[in-house]
């Protein structure tokens, strides 16, 4: 036992001299007040009975005195703040993971499951043991600390205050490497797991978390499991009528009623469609809009119970989609003449063709080649690369992108990176090529298509442009006879653009994002959902940034005066020029679309390593396992013992 | 007494009887003692003047017992007739008649004058009033006033011109001393040895105990009457908390915490110590009347002459 408040002396010093002045009171008699009465004998009879028990009487005014003192010494004890020197050594080390995942939205509970986890973490928290220290933290897509490691209840109380819900995964893996790296070398480690749902297993690039000899304990939240949800929602533009688009979704019944669920879907928040459907317990049913068209830029999906049905978890009910946005592309075709070219071109009414010949190529456009999104060059090449993303047809001369080596004859595309934007949605494989040649592709240089004898078809990008190099003449082929060619060119023209590429139709809330921006800004502006605005990292031309709140983002970049005024600026690969130069907003959305989250019946147990996560135990709220406490606590027992031993006259 | 006792307001100065007596027996009193007197003769009335019976046996008319013969005894008292019936011989004994005294005991103790001193009055004009039936009976009356010991005496006297020595008598007594009936009653019973009615007139607070008096006047031949002067307030004492008792005669101290508990117990046992003097007369064919302040002296009379004892 070891004294954390007032030493020794000090306690004995403050004992002694409060004592003696209690003693000295004790001893001073009571001055009574004086009567007369006609016959003392018949009083005499009354004090009989305690006299039959005056020693007794005199040992209760002792107790009296007795009951003060021992008062006294509980308190000045207490100030002296006594702890076990066990107890110091031995205290916990807690770190307590809260998951703020989006199932923890679920109203099964009130007020809901995440109100519920901090009501229960708070009582932990006030059943600490005095030598206890306890971090709290939010497990979601990320693991957030929300305060250090401390002993202080009310720190500790508003950590807990500060844990927001988010529309996301809990990344339980990364949250319990986290607290196993926080409690490494740290004696009586535990971890407390405060979560509903099945939070997988604890695997992440780095193998599998063990959690070693810290204490696991799992307190589980939540107790039904009835819940609809929107678990697939994408949108896309055709490729060939980028006025019209489709829309495919997906509602699920991820509880164990039939379900009576009213699906709207809102264009600019004007109703497209509405649906009444009924799910039966466990069923996925994905629903189809084809050949929607109209101006809409946003889209959203929106389920609403009907009748009798539950969904206590709201945060999947609705989701979000944009539309990728149509803009005029300015292609520049050089060709001496090929009609088939000019004639896939004309499919797409978005792009802005200028035809030239290599002559006034030369003398009119090499010098403005920037204003251009996409430059063909078929079957010429330039002696100086474009500034521009360009499209070689049949390249030839040291201008060429990549080295065109020997001829070969009747290639074919026999190998195909399928993957590559530019080849979706095409069939190259019985194409039939008279001749063309053989293309040596650079180190990161991309070989989309090739024969046996070497690549024929390879994109890459060159001084920030990309490129795409055809090693054949389309004329000595039959490409231009399959609907692959104009969908390939045009592939390719969206490729150019970055259309393709910002052709999100929304995010995953709980990956990072990476949001193509075009500038070269150090950060740009992300208004949030809720209104919020949050500056966000820009690397390469991407913000990066974790989101985990589903609705509709914008992101505002600006171009910095450093980057204005740096000759050697690139643009964005794909990037909107105008919207590098001069500023601009992006938008997106973002959905949980996670069936695991939607699925929301909790858990009962957590296995960690192959074992059973524990009970919570050892947290009993009041009970601070402080001494002074429980002294302070006897000292007013005591106070009113002597106070109802005074006035019902049993001590005097 | 002492300086301190002088300030804490004990001792006999704190006995707060009256200085003088001159209202007490004024003319209102007065009156009353005729009607008194008047009543008692018409309850009375046809008993010969001074024909009080005693106990003694004599040469009387009214038969009172039989005792056996013993030699010497006069043979015309014999009863021939028991004789002829059962052959023993039996003397037969008549009350003799005499003219008895009438002696008034007033308790003049310091509790006697206890709170306003009111039992100490009504101790007076009891005896006083009783006195003044007694004189215009031609009873021979004497009044005596005690406290450890007798303190004061009025010789007896005969006829009711002399009430207003009884007045002035009455009137001079002071409350002083604490109360011992027994010894004061020896000295009373060694100072006179006519015997007679023997009213005691008082609180009968004797630390030493009521009986003893009361004893002394029985085994010494005299009719004790005993008119018990009480004071309803004292069964109800207002006291509460932390006090120091201290008798009033004594002195003595005790230290008391008075709650409701303690009083509750204060009056069962000062209804018990009443209860205890009742039955102690009653056991021993002792006349006794309760006389409490609270009662006008002339209904406590007449409650005396229906008690009966004091007149025959």
């Amino acid at each position: 036992m070891i004294l954390a408040g007032l030493s020794f002396a000090q306690m004995a010093a403050i004992f002694g001299a409060v004592g003696a002045v209690m003693v000295g009171l004790y001893i001073l008699k009571l001055r009574r007040r004086t009567v007369a009465v006609p016959f003392s004998p018949l009083w005499q009879r009354i004090l009989k009975d305690k006299e039959a028990t005056s020693l007794f009487s005199k040992l209760k005014r002792l107790i009296s005195l007795l009951l003060q003192l021992a008062l006294l010494a509980l308190l000045v004890l207490a100030l002296g703040d006594p702890r076990a020197a066990a107890t110091l050594i031995k205290g916990r080390n807690v770190v307590v993971l809260v998951d703020a995942s989006a199932s923890m939205q679920s109203t099964d509970v009130s007020p809901n499951r995440l109100g519920v986890a901090k009501d229960e973490v708070k009582s932990l928290i006030r059943g600490m043991g005095g030598a206890d220290r306890m971090l709290i933290a939010q497990m979601d897509a990320a693991i957030t600390p929300l305060g250090p490691m401390s002993g202080d209840t009310s720190d500790l109380e508003r950590a807990v205050d500060a844990i927001q819900p988010t529309d996301a995964r809990a990344d339980f893996a990364r949250a319990l490497r986290f607290a196993t790296d926080t409690l490494r070398g740290v004696e009586n480690g535990e971890i407390v797991v405060v979560s509903d749902g099945d939070l997988g297993v604890a695997q992440d690039a780095a193998g599998m978390v063990h959690v070693g000899d810290v204490k696991l304990s799992f307190m589980p939240i939540g107790k039904a499991k009835d819940n609809v949800a929107v678990t697939q929602f994408s949108v896309r533009r055709y490729p060939l009528d980028k006025s019209r688009y489709e829309v495919m979704l997906e509602v699920t019944n991820t509880g164990p009623e039939v379900a009576d669920i009213e699906l709207s879907l809102l264009g600019d928040g004007l109703l497209v469609d509405l649906t009444k459907l009924r799910l039966q317990p466990g069923e996925r049913l994905p629903r189809f809009y084809p050949n929607l068209s109209g101006a809409s830029r946003t889209l959203e999906a929106k389920l609403q119970v009907l009748g009798d049905t539950k969904d206590d978890l709201p945060a999947d009910d609705h989701a979000y989609a944009l539309l990728p946005e149509r803009r005029r592309a300015k292609v520049l075709v050089v060709s001496s003449g090929n009609t088939y070219l000019e004639a896939a071109l004309l499919l797409d009414e978005y792009l802005e063709v200028t035809s030239a010949s290599p002559l006034d190529y030369v003398t009119k456009y090499a010098s403005t080649t920037k204003s251009f999104d996409v430059i063909v060059f078929d079957q010429v090449t330039p002696a100086e690369m474009p500034r521009a993303n360009a499209l070689y047809l049949d390249p030839r001369g040291p201008g060429s992108p990549v080295k065109v080596e020997k001829e070969i004859v009747q290639p074919g595309f026999d190998k195909i990176e399928r993957k590559h934007p530019i080849v979706r949605f095409t069939a190259l494989d019985q194409v039939n090529i008279a001749r063309g040649h053989k293309l040596k592709p650079e180190p990161g240089d991309k070989v989309i298509g090739a024969s046996y004898d070497g690549a024929i078809l390879v994109a890459g990008t060159r001084a920030g442009y990309k490129f795409v190099a055809m090693g054949f003449d389309v004329r000595e082929s039959d490409l231009p006879l399959r609907v692959a060619w104009p969908v390939l060119l045009l592939n390719t023209v969206n490729w150019f653009t970055d259309e393709d590429a910002s052709y999100l139709s929304s995010f995953r809330t709980g990956d990072v994002w990476r949001i193509p921006v075009g500038a070269q800004g150090p950060q740009a502006m992300m208004t949030l959902p809720g209104g919020a605005k949050e500056q966000v990292p820009v690397h390469e031309g991407r913000a990066v940034f974790l989101g985990q709140r589903s609705g509709f983002y914008e992101l505002a970049t600006a171009i910095t005066p450093a980057a204005q005024k740096d000759p050697k600026d690139v643009p964005a690969p794909g990037g909107d020029e105008s919207l590098t130069q001069a500023g601009g907003t992006v938008r997106f959305a973002a959905n949980l679309l996670d069936d695991a989250e939607s699925t929301i019946g909790p858990a009962e147990k957590l296995t960690v390593d192959g074992k059973d996560a524990g009970t919570v135990e050892g947290f009993h709220v009041g009970v601070r396992r402080e001494i002074w406490i429980l002294l302070l606590i006897a000292a007013v027992l005591m106070t009113v013992i002597e106070w109802a031993t005074y006035h019902r006259r049993i001590t005097v | 007494m002492g300086l301190l006792d002088f300030f804490t307001g004990r001792g006999p100065s704190s006995l707060r009887g009256p200085k003088a007596d001159d209202d007490l027996f004024d003319d209102d009193f007065q009156r009353k003692l005729d009607y008194l007197a008047i009543v008692s003769r018409k309850v009375f009335s046809g008993r010969m003047r001074a024909e009080r019976r005693t106990k003694k046996s004599g040469s009387g008319i009214e038969f009172a017992d039989h005792r056996d013969y013993q030699p010497g005894d006069d043979f015309r008292y014999l009863d021939w007739n028991v004789y002829e019936k059962f052959g023993r011989l039996l003397l037969r004994l008549y009350e003799e008649e005499e003219d008895l005294a009438i002696y008034f005991i007033v308790d003049a103790s310091g509790s006697m004058a206890f709170g306003d001193g009111a039992k100490l009055k009504q101790a007076k004009r009891l005896a006083a009033a009783l006195a003044y039936v007694g004189l215009a009976n031609l009873d021979r009356v004497a009044i005596v006033s005690t406290s450890d010991q007798v303190m004061d005496r009025m010789p007896e006297t005969r006829g009711k011109a002399r009430i207003f020595k009884v007045f002035r008598f009455l009137r001079a007594l002071q409350p002083a001393g604490q109360t011992d009936l027994g010894d004061a009653m020896k000295t009373f019973v060694a100072q006179h040895k006519r015997r007679g009615l023997a009213v005691l007139i008082s609180d009968l607070y004797d630390p030493k105990g009521f009986e003893r008096g009361i004893n002394v006047l029985r085994y010494n031949k005299f009719d004790p009457f005993v008119v018990h002067v009480t004071d309803k307030r004292e069964s109800e004492p207002k006291l509460a908390g932390d006090v120091l008792l201290y008798d009033c005669e004594s002195g003595d101290e005790r230290e008391v915490t008075v709650t409701q508990k303690v009083l509750d117990r204060f009056r069962q046992i000062y209804a018990e110590y009443l209860g205890e003097i009742e039955k102690f007369c009653t056991s021993r064919t002792v006349p006794y009347v309760q006389a409490d302040v609270s009662m006008p002296f002339d209904e406590l009379i007449l409650k005396v002459f229906r008690r009966g004892g004091f007149l025959k």
